[in-house]
């Protein structure tokens, strides 16, 4: 394994040398290695909502993924080796239940996806790999306002106790990071009008 | 003697005081006391007869209650046990009725994004199961207004619409419930001071002490008020017996009641019901005497607004604009 992310790396060094594509450099650079511009520079700390300076401890729900699609490696992997589609591409074959409307036309896969790794997301500047679990983390990249106002509990939602322990509502809670836009929902019916004595004499 | 006559003291007091009798008089008349009741303590005894006759229901314990601020730690015990029997009798269930006093060094404040809101009104029955509000006639504390963008005219806003999905294109939605004014113009009408704001900023009312005039429902600038006009009724199934005394234990006719950001909740360090009922997370609560909660946090970095800021009642609920 690490011969391989070596080898990709070396490869990645290369294709970087060749000015060919600067983002799969990125990518694959992040599997364990780091270049060498990036050897001498500390670690980029990204700080989770836990260890965020004045507040207290907040337990995440992580939401499931379904069942069928967990162990994307057993198709994506080694095992299999599917080539990995460098060129954006709308068809998502095998993947029907997918509705990808994140942005216009100007998202898709592996935005978010890692080409190779593929039970992780893309990584942070720091290198290490999204888990699942974790993927606020990745939306944070992109939506830094709305990141930095969920951090304070102002953007999506808390439950429990105001003063102790609450749980956090993740990105993925609220919003499919396929089709992210919330969805509408039936409204409860409205209040009863109040009734004049005319009107109420009227429905006897 | 230059002692003016009393009318209610008792005759023969009087007559020992002004004739020149001995002190065994004195102590004869003193015994004539004890043994029957003097003029003053009958009328007492008799109007308050007359007086629960006149409420009829109502029992002697009940009629004789002290109003909630002037009630000793012994009393309050004794009022909770009464109402615990009388709820159970009447919902068959174990209730609580508690009656913490305010947590130290707390503030409340609510926040209400009138741009994620969706006027989906869950919230809206939310609080109508966790606060026991009548279902027939019915009281909802939370008015989901619905204005058309670019206005905010209330007068041009509706309560009523239904429409097969939430959010509508071309509209918001502005729920509006009891604003907890730090300079509240309902407590300062009560004529009895059955309502008043508690040291947490709740404004409360204690519904055995209030006489039903509604003066506060005419000063309330937000219609945050709520009076019951006869019994409320709620389902013995849905009967929510987490209570407090100032918050929301079962009604009676002839009482006026309002949103206690969840008192019973609240002070036992959870969010309010509608809080943690948002589908979209547009509510938000905390104390605003913590810098680090999420309340003050938004005051201090988003646009707030506050509802008819004008009349100087300083509401602690704010709306917010979270972009």
């Amino acid at each position: 394994m690490k011969g391989i992310v070596r080898n990709l790396g070396l490869t990645s060094t290369l294709a970087a040398l060749l000015m060919t594509a600067a983002a799969v450099c990125a990518w694959e650079g992040v599997a364990g290695t780091r270049t060498e511009y990036e050897a001498d520079r500390p670690p980029y700390q990204v700080i989770p909502p836990q260890q965020d300076p004045g507040s207290q401890e907040f337990p995440v729900p992580v939401k499931p993924l379904p069942l069928t699609i967990t162990p994307c490696r057993s198709c994506h992997g080694p095992e299999k080796d599917f080539k990995i589609n460098w060129s954006r591409s709308e068809i998502l074959r095998v993947h029907t239940g997918i509705e990808l409307k994140h942005g216009g036309i100007k998202v898709w896969c592996l935005d978010c996806h890692h080409p190779s790794e593929r039970n992780f997301l893309l990584p942070l500047a720091d290198g290490q790999l999204i888990p699942f679990s974790e993927s606020y983390l990745l939306c944070g990249k992109c939506h830094g306002t709305k990141f930095r106002d969920w951090r304070h509990g102002v953007h999506g939602k808390r439950s429990g106790s105001w003063s102790g322990e609450k749980t956090y509502y993740l990105c993925v809670h609220c919003h499919d990071p396929h089709s992210p836009r919330f969805k509408s929902l039936e409204p409860l019916p409205p209040p009863s009008k109040p009734r004049t004595p005319q009107e109420k004499v009227a429905a006897h | 003697m230059t002692k003016p006559k009393d009318h209610f003291a008792d005759e023969e007091t009087i007559l020992s005081q002004r004739g020149p009798g001995s002190r065994d008089q004195r102590k004869r008349a003193e015994a004539a006391d004890c043994a029957l009741p003097s003029r003053r303590s009958f009328l007492a005894g008799a109007t308050a007869l007359f007086g629960m006759m006149a409420v009829g229901s109502c029992s002697w314990e009940e009629f004789a209650q002290n109003n909630f601020q002037r009630m000793t730690k012994e009393e309050i015990d004794r009022t909770v046990e009464r109402l615990k029997r009388e709820y159970k009798a009447k919902y068959g269930k174990e209730f609580v009725v508690g009656a913490q006093r305010p947590i130290e060094g707390t503030l409340f404040a609510y926040g209400l994004d009138i741009q994620r809101c969706i006027g989906c009104r869950k919230c809206v029955y939310a609080c109508v199961q966790e606060n026991n509000l009548s279902r027939n006639p019915q009281i909802q504390y939370i008015r989901v207004l619905r204005f058309r963008n670019g206005s905010m005219d209330l007068e041009q806003s509706t309560i009523y619409y239904d429409p097969e999905k939430v959010p509508e294109d071309g509209y918001y939605y502005m729920p509006v419930q009891c604003q907890h004014c730090a300079n509240a113009p309902c407590t300062k009408v009560c004529p009895v001071r059955a309502t008043w704001s508690e040291p947490d900023g709740i404004v409360v009312v204690d519904y055995n002490w209030c006489i039903g005039c509604r003066y506060c429902m005419a000063a309330c600038p937000y219609m945050g008020r709520w009076f019951n006009w006869t019994d409320p009724y709620i389902p013995t199934n849905e009967v929510n017996p987490e209570t407090h005394y100032l918050g929301n234990r079962p009604r009676m006719r002839n009482v006026v009641e309002k949103c206690t950001f969840c008192i019973q909740r609240v002070r036992n360090g959870r969010y309010p019901a509608c809080v943690e009922v948002c589908p979209v997370g547009a509510r938000k609560f905390g104390n605003l005497l913590d810098p680090d909660s999420e309340i003050s946090w938004l005051i201090r970095n988003k646009r707030v607004f506050r509802l008819k800021e004008e009349l100087n009642t300083q509401p602690k609920f704010y709306y917010f604009f979270a972009t």
